[in-house]
């Protein structure tokens, strides 16, 4: 937890992945370009002090996740998005299967969500129902540019994505994460395109759509649309991660979610391990809108707001009662491997720093 | 190497206003030339120049035969975007009249070999990319729409900021503007309001390319959606149009942020140089092999 003016603030990092890029693991040149992209991320935003090598990006193992994300308090909770990319990697980039590792350690910690490829057709149905059965997924997440065979992606208000919404309905998995980021091929099912999350969003009322990395870099229409659509969410990973050396620019990004979706429905992320919450979650704390910003926007980075979009928001999709949580964690197991007692002991902030 | 025999009027002719190299014979003169065409290659989807952007790795010039390396922020940046880049350079390099051969050549891209093969080969987008579900040219129209709303943005502040009601602006028709010089005036029947020129101009401009706005009678100013503006959703209107200029700068953090990653805050060659005159060296070494393509990007921040 963290302090912001005298409050605690619980923090649920809705976006992280236990991923395998070892190059054993690859067995398609795009494998190692997927992460090669990844690690630009990395270190095209990590301060530098902070970086990783490349061998320790590739494969960093569940035990340094948990102190990359638990250490220092840096996160409370985290929300697991499995992307599989079962064409690049023989065992996949990073699965429910090797998430659920940690995932089944730290149940209290963390939240297992699922996949679906709609081109898997009756398999991919059962799947998912496996995936329902054995790990209770309450949510799961969608790279509709993974490539498959000849198929270089597929679209949300397809019909077959279609059925598999309505199976996630009727297994009771609410929470549709949808990656939205760069093109694999040209115009290809084009990733950058948000506008399939309209029609689902619309058709599927009773479920939750976040568009992670808030649409970037279609920001724009993303906001449109969730404008109108009330079960559209923005997750905050990749945006987040400006306040390294754009912290103008993340006001701006900012001041547009809370002005068109409101304080409700923006979530914060790390996507990790893209990017460590270690010191990520403090410089989002620490973001502050210009004088200018505020009067553009009329929103404030506030107290109240902040507690929203860095966990309150998570813990609404999910279920999960964060008061029960703090007491959960006064003696847990995260919190007696790295000697946390007091800082979920009521001395509020104690490792925020 | 043939520099010296070159047609002295070189880039005559041109509308580069000024860019015109003053010893046209002189080689570093002919990669300044071909800099300043490449000026006016943008990244469609940030709206700037490729030179600002430092994406130019080299430009060689032997005789009349120009080469031009490039490098994108990221292996992954959509081959449709890719590919305006590279023909709107050789295009603009070939309207060099000294220059008869462009090579471009885009480096270190999931599909720099297509693109540069298709590129110098003359090839359609269709052509290289069998399997692409559009063309360029909608690709193209969608982000001229995006810079028609951005455009429309400032000249409504302009007619705003000059007193002009909400339900005045939205009743405007083609007909009722008019740039003369550096004003733009505005007739609100019988009364005309004075505003600078600039920001009526560049819209005008958009909307006149993309067909929005053509006839006299055509209302001015429009939704997003190519229909007319309310009164009371003009503040909405607005909001969506400030939205796509911010999208725009977010997306440039990005490619920022990743162009560093990859080549430093030197530049692609280390050297601190953007652009280097290699005239003689060749062709570059890369193949599109794709061991070569990780290596470069290993190496990734640490020049």
């Amino acid at each position: 937890m963290y302090e912001m003016d005298g409050e605690e603030i619980f923090v649920i990092d809705g976006h992280v992945h236990l991923w395998d890029a070892r190059e054993e693991n690859i067995i398609h040149e795009g494998g190692e370009q997927f992460l090669q992209c990844f690690y630009d991320y990395h270190t095209g935003f990590t301060p530098e002090e902070k970086q990783w090598d490349i061998d320790t990006y590739r494969h960093y193992g569940a035990d340094k996740m948990t102190e990359d994300l638990f250490g220092n308090a840096a996160a409370d909770m985290a929300i697991f998005q499995p992307t599989y990319l079962d064409d690049f990697y023989d065992e996949g980039f990073n699965t429910t299967e090797q998430n659920a590792e940690l995932a089944e350690e730290y149940p209290e910690r963390f939240v297992l969500n699922g996949s679906f490829d709609p081109r898997d057709g009756e398999e991919g149905l059962r799947y998912l129902e496996h995936l329902k059965e054995e790990y209770d997924i309450p949510g799961v997440k969608l790279y509709t540019a993974e490539w498959r065979g000849e198929s270089k992606g597929w679209r949300l208000d397809s019909d077959e994505a279609f059925e598999f919404l309505e199976k996630c309905a009727d297994l009771g998995i609410e929470n549709i994460n949808a990656h939205k980021g760069p093109t694999i091929r040209p115009l290809n099912r084009d990733a950058f395109d948000v506008k399939d999350i309209d029609d689902a969003a619309s058709s599927f009322p009773e479920l939750n759509f976040i568009v992670n990395h808030v649409g970037l870099p279609r920001l724009d229409d993303f906001c449109w649309i969730a404008a109108q659509e009330p079960n559209v969410y923005g997750g905050l990973a990749v945006a987040s991660a400006m306040t390294t050396n754009r912290p103008r620019k993340f006001g701006e990004i900012m001041g547009e979610l809370l002005y068109w979706l409101g304080e409700d429905r923006v979530l914060f992320g790390s996507d990790y391990a893209l990017w460590n919450p270690d010191w990520l979650v403090d410089q989002v704390m620490n973001a502050e809108l210009t004088d200018e910003q505020r009067d553009e926007y009329g929103v404030e980075l506030d107290v109240e707001t902040m507690k929203k979009v860095m966990g309150e928001n998570v813990a609404e999709l999910y279920d999960i009662d964060i008061e029960e949580k703090k007491r959960q964690f006064r003696d847990d197991d995260i919190t007696e491997r790295f000697d946390l007692g007091a800082h979920y002991g009521g001395d509020a902030g104690a490792a925020a720093d | 190497m043939s520099g010296s025999s070159t047609d002295p009027t070189a880039d005559a002719g041109s509308d580069t206003g000024g860019d015109s190299p003053s010893d046209p014979a002189g080689e570093p003169q002919r990669i300044s030339a071909v800099r300043d065409r490449l000026d006016r290659v943008e990244d469609p989807e940030l709206a700037r120049s490729i030179v600002e952007l430092d994406y130019v790795d080299a430009i060689e010039v032997d005789g009349d035969r120009v080469e031009v390396r490039f490098t994108l922020p990221t292996a992954w940046c959509s081959p449709a975007f890719a590919w305006m880049m590279a023909t709107d350079a050789r295009d603009e390099v070939e309207g060099l009249d000294w220059a008869d051969e462009a090579r471009i050549e885009l480096c270190d891209h999931m599909h720099g070999d297509e693109i540069t093969t298709g590129v110098n080969a003359r090839d359609t987008f269709g052509e290289t990319f069998p399997d692409a579900d559009g063309g360029v040219a909608e690709v193209r129209a969608a982000i001229a729409d995006k810079a028609r709303v951005s455009t429309q943005r400032e000249a409504v502040d302009a007619l705003l900021d000059a007193g002009v009601d909400p339900e005045q602006v939205v009743a405007l028709d083609r007909s009722d503007v008019e740039v003369a010089g550096d004003e733009a005036h505005v007739d609100l029947g019988g009364l005309s309001v004075v505003v600078d020129a600039d920001p009526v101009a560049d819209y005008l401009d958009r909307v006149e390319t993309s067909g929005h706005v053509t006839g006299p009678d055509d209302t001015l100013f429009l939704t997003p959606e190519g229909d007319p503006i309310s009164a009371e959703r003009l503040d909405v209107v607005q909001k969506r149009s400030r939205l796509a200029s911010v999208n725009m700068g977010g997306q440039g953090a990005v490619c920022d942020a990743l162009h560093r990653a990859r080549h430093g805050p030197d530049g692609p060659d280390g050297s601190g140089a953007s652009y280097v005159d290699q005239s003689g060296d060749g062709p570059s070494a890369y193949d599109g092999d794709v061991d070569e393509f990780t290596s470069t990007w290993t190496l990734s921040g640490d020049d």
